[in-house]
């Protein structure tokens, strides 16, 4: 049974819209959670660093640069966590009707992207008041974020597989964001000598590290980015999202029947 | 483009994967990449299945548990492929499979309607002229826009009913009896699956139900192990599938009628009757059981705290009601002698069928098994009785 690519968009938006009025019914802060809590983050790892273990000192507006990394960094746990969980949670749906499974890890990461467009632009806001002025190369943050998105949908779709065969793999995947956070350029710049070079040249080959330096280059420093992390960036999207979509697309049968 | 309604099963197969341990999955799948063997192995739920249905037929898929009836269904449904073979079905399919299963409890129920349109590719326009319908059948119109979760369970499944029937569907499957919301509501269920029969929809339906597969379906498929037995009009198939049936009732040992116990205090006498005290095994919904028995004591003595219970199978020996009247704190019975005592048993029918009684007589603080009488006294209970083929409407008589 096929459905058409119009149908296809139908459901995935439906399934958003569900989504987020799903997640925001009762709520009072609503949306500004997904804000408050990098801002939280912001705050102690500011403290931290600035005061505790003294290293964010050389980073003009320390927070500033932390908000940078820690709204994509949000946005990728977040939607790498409910994406890996959405087939399981979705047993009956998917038991007792049809209609394309892919829909249901890529609505979770496009409602996660919903709140990661808004908070970007308080973010800018902010950055422009601090004296950080974006240049023309603002505008590439849209295809950083699109191409990000579709990276996460990859990863998501194969560990949504995964998570049907081994119930481990979401506790494994929230285990590993841990170690990924400490890996990936969000509490420290590349390129700036601040880490090791054995250790830069490491970190580099963090799927998330092209994307973050493009943000913290368009964003924060308002410059161009340098040409490595679009080379990492498109050349992980491509790599998660052809892995992805084979893998899914051939353990679809199988998973409807071991749900 | 065969015309939409049409649906083949060409050689179909489809296994299961059937693990002895699951909780070992893990572990294994790691030996797995040393080169261990697995402990799972592959079950075929249907085996070389063949068979077409025109636009307009109405189908029935009939066998006993483990066919491969449900799974032909999700086949159908598009929510299975088949493991070989070909399935193809032309046309929108609406399935009644498991009602109301998209909805989202925090969603009010138009916006439900208009999620689930989605997962059937129906677009909001679309569903927005369906709506009015939609709540009018399910009789929810000024609770639309409340969440579903303050609904009751009736109205939730009338909403689900309401909505998989609404969107105009080519073939519409079927599985097991309605029981959807009050009588009422489902008489109106079946008068619109009915309705769809004389429309020139193909309805595949599923079901234990022998009376309304007669009633609803101008053909059945008997399946047995994954394959068809027989396929023929209902009055071709459903006698030789009924004697099958109770042959292969009787043969299965497992759920032979068995009788045991210390006999201390025994049944010496068990009728069945209807509330009139008529002598019946066959029950409608909503009509009591009552046990009258006559239960004598070993050499006349008295016998205190005796505990009476009584426990309801399927055919094949699970056990659906089991319960006594210790644990519904009801008086505990003394005989002297002899007593003739009454046992009244209300029962709810959501799945109408051939089902087995049995009794038992027991004292579980002295743990003494008197008298027991599994898997005894056949009983065939009902659905609740459905619209008639013909319904009067009014008759005058004038001179």
């Amino acid at each position: 049974m096929t459905t058409s690519p119009a149908g296809t968009w139908l459901l995935l938006r439906s399934l958003v819209v569900k989504d987020l009025k799903v997640r925001y019914k009762r709520s009072v802060l609503g949306f500004f959670w997904f804000l408050l809590k990098p801002l939280f983050s912001m705050v102690v790892y500011t403290i931290v660093f600035t005061r505790i273990i003294r290293f964010g000192g050389e980073i003009e507006h320390f927070s500033l640069f932390l908000l940078t990394g820690l709204l994509p960094w949000n946005f990728f746990s977040a939607s790498l966590n409910s994406s890996t969980r959405s087939l399981l949670d979705n047993t009956r749906l998917i038991r007792s009707v049809y209609f394309p499974r892919t829909t249901l890890p890529v609505a979770e990461v496009v409602a996660n992207s919903v709140h990661l467009a808004l908070a970007l632009c308080v973010l800018e806001a902010a950055l422009i008041a601090f004296g950080h002025y974006p240049g023309p190369s603002l505008l590439l943050v849209i295809p950083a974020t699109l191409m990000l998105m579709a990276m996460v949908s990859g990863m998501g779709m194969i560990l949504a597989v995964g998570n049907v065969f081994y119930r481990d793999v979401a506790q494994l995947v929230e285990v590993l964001l841990l170690a990924w956070f400490y890996a990936s350029p969000i509490i420290y710049p590349l390129g700036k000598g601040l880490v090791p070079a054995a250790v830069e040249s490491a970190v580099r080959f963090n799927p998330l590290s092209g994307l973050l330096s493009i943000f913290h280059s368009c964003l924060y420093e308002g410059g161009w980015p340098p040409a490595w992390a679009w080379l990492s960036l498109v050349g992980w999207t491509l790599f998660f999202v052809l892995v992805g979509t084979a893998v899914f697309r051939r353990a679809e049968p199988v998973v409807v029947k071991e749900l | 483009m065969a015309a939409p309604g049409t649906v083949e099963f060409r050689d179909v197969a489809l296994d299961y994967r059937i693990y002895h341990d699951r909780t070992l999955s893990l572990m294994e799948s790691v030996m797995n990449l040393f080169g261990r063997s697995s402990s799972s192995e592959t079950f075929r739920a249907l085996d070389g299945l063949t068979f077409a249905v025109a636009p307009g037929e109405s189908v029935a898929i009939i066998g006993p548990n483990g066919a491969g009836k449900s799974t032909t269904l999700k086949l159908l449904a598009g929510i299975y492929e088949p493991t070989s073979g070909t399935v193809s079905s032309v046309g929108r399919t609406a399935s009644l499979l498991d009602l109301g299963v998209g909805f989202h409890p925090e969603l009010t129920g138009a916006e439900n309607v208009y999620l689930n349109g989605a997962l059937l590719g129906l677009g909001r326009a679309r569903m927005e002229e369906l709506l009015p319908e939609i709540a009018e059948f399910a009789q929810l119109e000024r609770f639309m826009d409340s969440p579903v979760k303050y609904y009751s369970s009736g109205m939730f499944m009338r909403l689900g009913f309401s909505l998989a029937t609404s969107v105009d569907p080519d073939i519409l499957l079927v599985d097991e009896v309605l029981a959807v919301g009050d009588a009422s509501f489902q008489s109106r269920c079946y008068d619109r699956i009915y309705s769809y029969r004389g429309s020139g929809r193909t309805i595949v339906f599923v079901s234990h139900d022998m009376e309304a597969v007669s009633r609803l379906c101008g053909r059945v498929i008997w399946l047995d192990r994954g394959k068809v037995v027989r396929d023929g009009s209902p009055g071709e198939v459903l006698p030789e599938y009924l004697s099958s049936s109770s042959r292969r009732r009787a043969e299965d040992g497992s759920v032979a009628p068995r009788e045991w116990g210390s006999r201390e205090v025994w049944f010496d006498r068990v009728e069945l009757t209807d509330s009139t005290g008529t002598p019946r095994r066959r029950f409608r919904a909503g009509e009591r059981l009552l046990v009258r028995a006559l239960i004598r004591a070993r050499g006349g003595e008295r016998v205190e705290d005796i505990v009476w219970g009584f426990s309801i199978h399927r055919t094949d020996g699970e056990t659906v009601v089991g319960v006594n009247n210790l644990e519904l704190n009801r008086p505990l019975l003394t005989v002297e002698g002899s007593l003739e005592a009454e046992l009244e048993i209300g029962l709810e029918v959501p799945e109408p069928g051939n089902y087995l009684l049995g009794l038992a007589l027991t004292d579980p603080v002295r743990r003494r098994d008197y008298h027991w009488l599994d898997y005894h006294f056949p009983l065939e209970l009902l659905g609740p009785r459905r619209t008639e083929p013909v319904r009067l409407v009014d008759a005058e008589w004038r001179w």
